[in-house]
């Protein structure tokens, strides 16, 4: 029996498959890439008819909204992270933030010159809502809420200070430290505080409470009630109107 | 039509004098704005200060405050620094309020008689002021001393010239 292998007839044929092998290989890349290009269409018409599908509900209903928003978080996309590319585009998720941050601001200058600059989340709604008129998309506290941490990431000067269950939001970058915010939480129940609550409910010197009180006064934050039976009340026209309002029939 | 109290007068402090300089200025700005706004709703031309200090602008019975003297005279004389107030007593106890000025009111004379094609007529001053034919326009019932002024006023435009009448004072406009 004759035995192929070494020998130049067997090196010729080596080169010969491997010459095959390689333009196999050329050609399984071929195949690769068309076939990834297909599924990048399906991908693509996918996803216009998700966004096509999706964006009505997207701008018109805010509990939609927010189940979106969980569901990109569980799969780690932000929709709001950039201006540029299908989320905004295609979605418009983006725009309706970027809408909603640009009304929130128009509410806020409007009454600074009232409340200094802040304001509860309760009447920002309220006033937010007014403006869009009675056949607008329905916005939510979430909506708000998102679209003011996306204010404070441009470094528009928005914070959002917890109190009482709910938020107070700052629309004036005033200094406000720990102790002017636990003394606004305190406020938040009755709309005003005087030193002896301070130093009753937080137990503080009558000296850091003065601190406070007159800071708040000069951030415009706080008015002075010197009719008050007892001692001055510091009144703040933020938590003011809310309380008036919440009276009110409209 | 009742008269719409603005945010502030039910804003305890609203009745304090404010510490805070720019607060103040606020507060002060809404002041004028509300005794103008209450004068003008009630036609009220004059007042008596200490009428004033127990009149329900400025005290305010339902939440217990009121704006003292000192304040009271801080407000008027800011609206004396606007125009809009003169004192008619060196003593201040008496002013003028003009929650509309004298030029302000000569000109809305001016196009009630132009509009009418009035203009070269000859009026009294009660006819125009008292006179059946403008009970429906809002310088009816103004009192003698404004309307006079505010005759001056376009008289000083070229518009008017006051004359004096047998039994009293009228105006010919131009």
């Amino acid at each position: 029996m004759h035995r192929r292998g070494v020998g130049a007839g067997a090196i010729a044929k080596k080169k010969l498959t491997e010459a095959r092998y390689k333009e196999r290989g050329t050609v399984l890349a071929e195949d690769q890439i068309v076939q990834m290009s297909k599924q990048l269409e399906t991908f693509k018409s996918n996803l216009e008819e998700f966004a096509s599908k999706h964006k009505q509900e997207i701008r018109k209903s805010s509990q939609f909204r927010v189940q979106f928003q969980e569901m990109c978080a569980t799969i780690g996309v932000d929709p709001l992270a950039s201006g540029k590319g299908f989320w905004s585009e295609m979605l418009g998720v983006g725009d309706f933030y970027y809408e909603l941050g640009v009304q929130i601001i128009e509410v806020c200058l409007a009454l600074k010159h009232r409340n200094g600059g802040l304001i509860t989340l309760d009447e920002l709604h309220h006033r937010v809502l007014k403006g869009r008129g009675k056949f607008a998309q329905d916005v939510s506290q979430d909506d708000l809420v998102r679209a003011i941490k996306k204010l404070k990431v441009m470094g528009n000067g928005f914070g959002m200070i917890p109190v009482g269950g709910s938020y107070l939001v700052q629309s004036v970058p005033a200094e406000l430290n720990m102790d002017h915010t636990v003394v606004l939480q305190l406020a938040e129940k009755k709309g005003y505080v005087s030193v002896s609550e301070i130093r009753e409910s937080l137990k503080w010197e009558r000296e850091r409470a003065c601190h406070v009180l007159d800071h708040l006064l000069k951030e415009g934050l706080a008015w002075l009630d010197s009719q008050a039976s007892g001692e001055p009340q510091y009144w703040l026209p933020a938590l003011f109107s809310e309380l008036t309002s919440r009276g009110q029939s409209v | 039509m009742s008269f719409e109290w603005p945010w502030q007068y039910n804003f305890p402090p609203f009745f304090t004098l404010q510490p805070n300089v720019d607060t103040r200025h606020k507060q002060l700005a809404a002041w004028c704005s509300l005794a103008l706004s209450y004068c003008r709703h009630n036609k009220l031309y004059t007042l008596d200060i200490m009428e004033a200090q127990e009149s329900p602008v400025f005290n305010h019975k339902n939440i217990d405050r009121k704006l003292s003297m000192e304040a009271i005279l801080i407000v008027f004389e800011e609206l004396r620094k606007k125009g809009n107030l003169e004192w008619l007593d060196k003593n201040k106890t008496r002013c003028l309020v003009m929650w509309r000025r004298p030029e302000e009111w000569g000109k809305l004379i001016y196009q009630w008689v132009s509009k009418n094609s009035m203009v070269n007529t000859v009026f009294t001053l009660y006819e125009l002021a008292n006179g059946d034919d403008t009970e429906s326009e809002e310088f009816h019932g103004l009192e003698d001393w404004m309307l006079i002024r505010s005759l001056q006023a376009l008289q000083m435009d070229g518009k008017a010239e006051v004359i004096t009448m047998d039994d009293g004072k009228g105006v010919k406009f131009f």
